[in-house]
């Protein structure tokens, strides 16, 4: 019997992992999408995330049901994403990474003080998706949301690969990733991607601020705690691989997991950044393997 | 004396294949030229060379000691310099100041003595500002050494590489196309420039697409198509040799 | 105009040394103290990010271990301030190594997001690691400076030697950017390629500076922790080092007295109400709750329009003449 509960909390854990993994793999893969089309790292991914859970909290309250609102805050965020994109990326015209950089640092302190001053203080919480009691799974309890984490996640990645493999924009996209100026040459328009990307990584944060708001409370000053576990994510995977992205997601989401039951909750949140320094010291093209991070 | 010795040295890039299997010799003293089409792998095996890149297989020796694997400022201090196709100039700083950061590359006075004015580091200083000066003069740009490298033109900016370079006090410097952006007069001045760098003991290995200088300058020829090497000899014996000619007649007919 | 530069650092030298002769109002100095100590935050960024070219979103992590490393030595250990002042920059100092020996290495900037994850557990650790830190009811009863036999309480001795270090720091900084050392960051941030080939060795460099300005945000906040006797987690947030950063990016590249006019002015901003006699709580009280949407609007402003920042305006009138 002992031995059944051990089985059991272990399960436990790894379906918390397992859960907030997801949520990261999310984070991650807009992190991996911009730097593909711009080579630099999008502070302002995590206000993304923030930004999704908080205007969904935002349209409930108005009394827009809980699906369109969830769509509707998917989309105004990659709104807000692409037209980010337009007023403070590309007027860079030489495309520094390091003006880049600058800029979405400057940006996610503008978009967090609005959230501030739009939503206020407080943290709030979104409704789960479908009511009703914690699932039973061989003794863990498996809350209904977790279950809408996991299957939003996973059709965002399926909708992802789609797109990049399918279409004439996710060719244009990867294109534009592996060169930009030889995809120009091919008449793909470099900055148009470059938008597409910063929108398409927003509504990709705000998914995951959504489907785990319900689960953890959102509130203004959640972003950059979070940019910083999807980064780590992104380049435990190898940054600029989606897959491994999604990989490093779950990945780091296990580790912390494990760490808060079998250690202590406190050191929860060190993790990231263990795993952040870790990587870039030992393995800087990330555990599968991607094109970012090049020695100097 | 061999100065440079490389062998079989390749550098894949995902299923391409950008320098295959290259093995040559730089004897001390030597103009070599680097040439080929575009494509042919030459900037990429000048990377590998110089602590850049990286080789997927082959050795580089300089003076008798392994290059590949050491960073690109270990191989500067070992006495290998080099300028890029894409001037890399400090735009924010003086000529003369870009000049005395080569000038400043074997100095060993720190933070620590600079942050102190320590007499080590103030005698350093004056050095390098004296070198600087020097190989301005030698590359005959010296009336442009209080011009920020932002505002020179694109000749001197050439030159102002080229003394950066010299100022490491190289053994032997790797020039990449450094004609390209230059009218004939200043052409005509490199090739002396060239010179007077091998007559100062600098051997000299340079990449470069104008074949008039090409043939005029160096001592030898190396020829590089699609990453491979097709010749190597003295200008006279490539100017005839038939898979050159096809080479170049290639590029021709693909470009128009 | 010439000599007017030359001579303009003695003239602010002579007006800040002679500050608690101008003035007898206790809470003024005790403000410009803190624009001292912002101060020396700044001379350590301003050579990381105006002359190396590299961001950190981790720099009030610094101040706060700092603060913390002094408040513990001289609160729990009973060691002489002058001790815990040095344990607290010996510890931001290894800090900074552990954070920039990874992130240096590669290229791009590694750094910023290893020092954000940094700022973020930081701040999270100092309220949870109660015992030593005393959580969010923060470290107090921590004694004023003392060296020898002396001990610096009033207003105007904090304010001497407050500036009297950031005085030092300025001048080694000066020396630094003057010398070869100054050189070499100057040219990792023009060209990383051009360093390398002139035998930079760039990730050293990088790694020095950061190193360097790590262990003056923690002197600042040793000196901090001292001057205020009171230690709050809640000052050493990553909002704060937005703050710094701000005042850097603002304050412009490739000089220190850009970055210094900018922390100058932005600190006093934050003491508004309290320097502009007839202005209500709540105007000043509004200008503060926007104080960080300024902040980040202005480091998007400056990046965007005029990338050499407050300095670089200032060279642009200076060489009107230049041919």
């Amino acid at each position: 019997m002992q031995c059944g509960t051990m089985v059991a909390e272990l399960l436990q854990f790894i379906i918390a992992g397992l859960k907030s993994g997801a949520v990261y793999a999310l984070v991650a893969l807009g992190f991996t999408i911009v730097f593909g089309a711009t080579g630099a790292i999008n502070f302002a991914q995590g206000e993304f995330y923030m930004l999704g859970g908080m205007t969904g909290v935002l349209l409930t309250t108005w009394g827009v049901p809980l699906p369109l609102a969830v769509v509707g805050a998917v989309m105004l965020t990659a709104v807000i994403g692409a037209a980010f994109e337009l007023v403070a990326v590309r007027p860079i015209a030489s495309g520094d990474p390091l003006r880049i950089i600058m800029v979405t640092i400057g940006g996610s302190v503008v978009l967090r003080q609005a959230a501030l001053h739009l939503f206020g203080p407080d943290e709030r919480a979104l409704r789960p998706f479908t009511a009703g009691p914690s699932l039973r799974l061989l003794g863990a309890a498996v809350e209904r949301q977790t279950l809408w984490v996991w299957a939003i996640t996973a059709m965002a990645v399926v909708v992802l690969a789609v797109v990049y493999r399918q279409t004439m924009f996710g060719k244009a996209m990867r294109a534009t990733s592996i060169r930009r100026d030889a995809a120009r040459l091919v008449g793909i328009d470099a900055s148009a991607m470059v938008t597409a990307s910063f929108g398409l990584a927003a509504a990709l944060g705000a998914l995951g601020g959504l489907v785990v708001a319900p689960l953890t409370q959102t509130a203004f000053y959640v972003g950059s705690g979070m940019g910083v576990k999807g980064f780590a994510a992104a380049i435990l995977g190898g940054l600029g691989n989606p897959v491994a992205a999604v990989g490093g997601g779950l990945i780091l989401g296990l580790l912390e997991s494990l760490t808060a039951g079998y250690l202590d909750p406190l050191y929860k949140d060190a993790v990231a950044l263990v795993v952040l320094l870790g990587v870039l010291f030992l393995r800087p093209q990330g555990l599968l393997g991607g094109r970012g991070t090049e020695k100097v | 004396m061999t100065m440079l010795k490389v062998r079989g040295v390749s550098r894949r890039f995902g299923g391409l294949t950008a320098v295959d299997d290259v093995s040559f010799d730089v004897h001390e003293g030597q103009i070599k030229a680097l040439i080929g089409p575009n494509g042919a792998g030459k900037s990429t095996l000048f990377n590998c060379v110089t602590g850049f890149d990286t080789p997927h297989e082959g050795s580089v020796e300089f003076k008798g000691q392994q290059l590949v694997g050491r960073r690109p400022q270990v191989a500067v201090q070992m006495g290998l310099a080099r300028t890029f196709q894409n001037t890399q100039l400090f735009d924010e700083m003086t000529a003369h100041e870009n000049v005395m950061v080569g000038a400043a590359a074997r100095h060993a006075a720190g933070f620590f003595a600079a942050a102190l004015r320590l007499p080590t580091a103030l005698a350093q200083e004056q050095e390098a500002a004296a070198t600087a000066s020097r190989l301005l003069r030698r590359t005959g740009i010296e009336e442009w050494a209080d011009t920020f490298a932002a505002d020179l033109p694109a000749g001197i900016r050439r030159l102002v590489e080229i003394a950066r370079a010299l100022a490491t006090d190289p053994s032997m410097v790797l020039l990449d196309e450094p004609a390209a952006g230059l009218n004939a007069t200043e052409t005509a001045e490199l090739v002396e420039t060239l010179r007077r760098i091998r007559d100062d003991g600098v051997t000299v290995l340079v990449v470069e697409h104008d074949m008039g200088l090409v043939m005029e300058v160096s001592d030898e020829i190396l020829v590089l198509d699609r990453g491979k090497k097709i010749a190597e000899g003295p200008p006279r014996m490539i100017q005839k040799d038939p898979l050159v000619i096809a080479a170049y007649l290639g590029e021709e007919s693909d470009d128009g | 105009m010439r000599t007017v530069r030359a001579l303009a650092p003695y003239l602010v030298a002579i007006v800040v040394a002679a500050g608690p002769f101008l003035t007898d109002d206790r809470f003024l100095l005790k403000v410009l103290t803190f624009v001292g100590l912002n101060a020396l935050v700044i001379v350590g960024l301003a050579l990381l990010f105006g002359f190396a070219g590299q961001v950190s979103l981790g720099h009030a992590a610094f101040v706060g271990l700092g603060a913390y490393a002094s408040a513990v030595c001289s609160v729990r250990f009973g060691w002489p301030w002058i001790v815990g002042f040095i344990a607290a920059g010996s510890l931001a100092a290894l800090g900074g190594l552990i954070l920039a020996l990874p992130s240096l290495r590669l290229k791009g900037h590694y750094l910023a997001m290893a020092t954000l994850g940094f700022g973020e557990l930081a701040s999270l650790a100092f309220v949870e690691a109660e015992p030593v830190t005393g959580g969010v009811d923060g470290f107090s009863g921590i004694p004023f400076p003392s060296i020898g036999g002396f001990e610096f309480r009033e207003p105007a001795a904090l304010y001497w030697l407050v500036w009297a270090i950031v005085g030092i720091a300025v001048l080694l900084a000066t020396n630094l950017t003057a010398l070869r050392p100054g050189r070499a960051m100057r040219a990792l941030h023009g060209s990383e390629l051009g360093a390398l080939a002139s035998g930079v060795d760039t990730t050293g460099i990088k790694v020095r500076v950061f190193v360097l300005s790590a262990t003056l945000a923690g002197l600042a906040g040793a000196l901090y922790a001292s001057v205020v006797g009171f230690v709050s987690p809640s000052v050493f947030t990553v909002g704060s080092s937005v703050t710094f950063l701000a005042m850097a990016v603002i304050g412009g590249t490739g000089s220190l007295a850009g970055p210094l006019v900018a922390a100058t002015a932005l600190t006093l901003v934050q003491y508004l109400d309290a320097l502009i006699p007839g202005i209500s709580r709540d105007t000043a009280r509004i200008v503060q709750s926007f104080q960080e949407d300024v902040y980040g609007m202005s480091i998007v402003l400056v990046v965007l329009l005029a990338p050499r920042g407050v300095s670089g305006l200032l060279k642009r009138l200076g060489s009107v003449g230049r041919p």
